[in-house]
């Protein structure tokens, strides 16, 4: 990666370590899958949208910052 | 149908083994045969479930207003293929560029609005979401608030026609490796490669010559501790990087003009 920023190096990866201890989970959502950092016990908070469908990356629901609440997965 | 529920968990694996030995053997024969039918309202219901939990928080509901034109904002850093550490506010290309194709394909979208405030980023992630913008069908309108610095400089010439706010900046510097000494021809060779690939997006994009953008990126004596040029409002415009001073309303009205034009071409055409 070649970074061409304003922003110093230094204070732009201060903290890295923080991202590397995230624990993140990957939750289906019909053909999409929404990367997840759990905020609580069934709460999450969505880091990031993989889907197919791009219409899907215009739904304000599913952008990366909002909160998603899930059932327990009985399955697992 | 409750009953037969109750007997269903039975004879699943926990209760089964419990129970008397010589029931697992005719329970397990009828249990293939039901179990593909069962699987396949099963994953539906899942989805479902799924749908129905996803529940938005602390947020009132917005009056739905249908509009034509589709606003992408870019702003903090352009992350590209490494996440950047919390402190920092990010714009994703993995979500800008769907959200471009989506902008594209969807026939409701007439026009798109490009708001910039960034201080730059991965010049990968940047170029690709310049590209995707360049190579857009529908007219677009970039507008630089505040800040379009390094990387978002070719984001802010890459649509058809481009606003800076009087107050905002551009800053215009070479591309480096902070802190290391370059050691080899080759890695100046490399990084001037990249350079060129930034400069001569630039160049194609808007009226600004190669050679007075290189210039602007080499002078000294403009930045503190640094080679290239801030350019503020009217000056970006005099040097030809972007195409007119304004805020919101003009670029409005100029979206709306292109998007009137897009369509009588197209009336043209059929």
């Amino acid at each position: 990666m070649i970074f061409y920023s304003v922003v110093p190096m230094e204070v732009v990866f201060a903290n890295m370590e923080q991202v590397e201890k995230r624990e993140l989970r990957e939750l289906p959502l019909g053909e999409a899958t929404m990367v997840v950092e759990p905020t609580g016990p069934y709460e999450g908070r969505i880091v990031r949208l993989i889907s197919p469908n791009p219409q899907d990356y215009l739904n304000p629901r599913l952008a990366p910052g909002e909160t998603v609440r899930f059932r327990p997965d009985w399955h697992a | 149908m409750p009953n037969r529920r109750i007997t269903d968990y039975l004879n699943r694996p926990p209760f089964s083994g419990s129970q008397d030995v010589p029931q697992p053997a005719p329970a397990e024969q009828p249990q293939p045969a039901t179990a593909p039918p069962a699987e396949a309202p099963g994953t539906e219901d899942q989805k479902k479930k799924v749908l129905d939990s996803i529940t938005q928080l602390g947020q009132t509901n917005v009056p739905q207003l249908e509009s034509n034109i589709y606003c992408l904002t870019i702003i903090g850093q352009v992350e590209g293929h490494i996440q950047l550490p919390p402190q920092n506010k990010t714009t994703k290309y993995e979500h800008i560029i769907p959200q471009l194709v989506a902008a594209e394909q969807n026939s409701k979208v007439e026009g798109v609005l490009v708001i910039l405030n960034t201080v730059g980023g991965d010049v990968e992630a940047g170029l690709a979401i310049a590209e995707m913008v360049s190579s857009l069908s529908k007219p677009v309108v970039t507008l630089v608030l505040g800040g379009g610095h390094s990387i978002g400089v070719p984001i802010a010439v890459a649509g058809d026609y481009s606003f800076i706010a009087e107050t905002a900046t551009m800053t215009i510097h070479p591309i480096r490796l902070t802190g290391l000494v370059i050691g080899v021809p080759q890695t100046f060779e490399y990084l001037d490669k990249m350079q060129d690939r930034v400069v001569s997006f630039i160049a194609r994009h808007s009226k600004i010559s190669e050679e007075k953008f290189r210039e602007l990126m080499l002078r000294t004596g403009e930045l503190t501790r640094d080679i290239g040029t801030n350019v503020i409002g009217a000056d970006a415009v005099k040097y030809g990087l972007i195409d007119e001073v304004g805020g919101l309303g003009k670029a409005l009205k100029k979206l709306n003009e292109l998007i009137e034009k897009a369509r009588s071409g197209e009336k043209v055409l059929q």
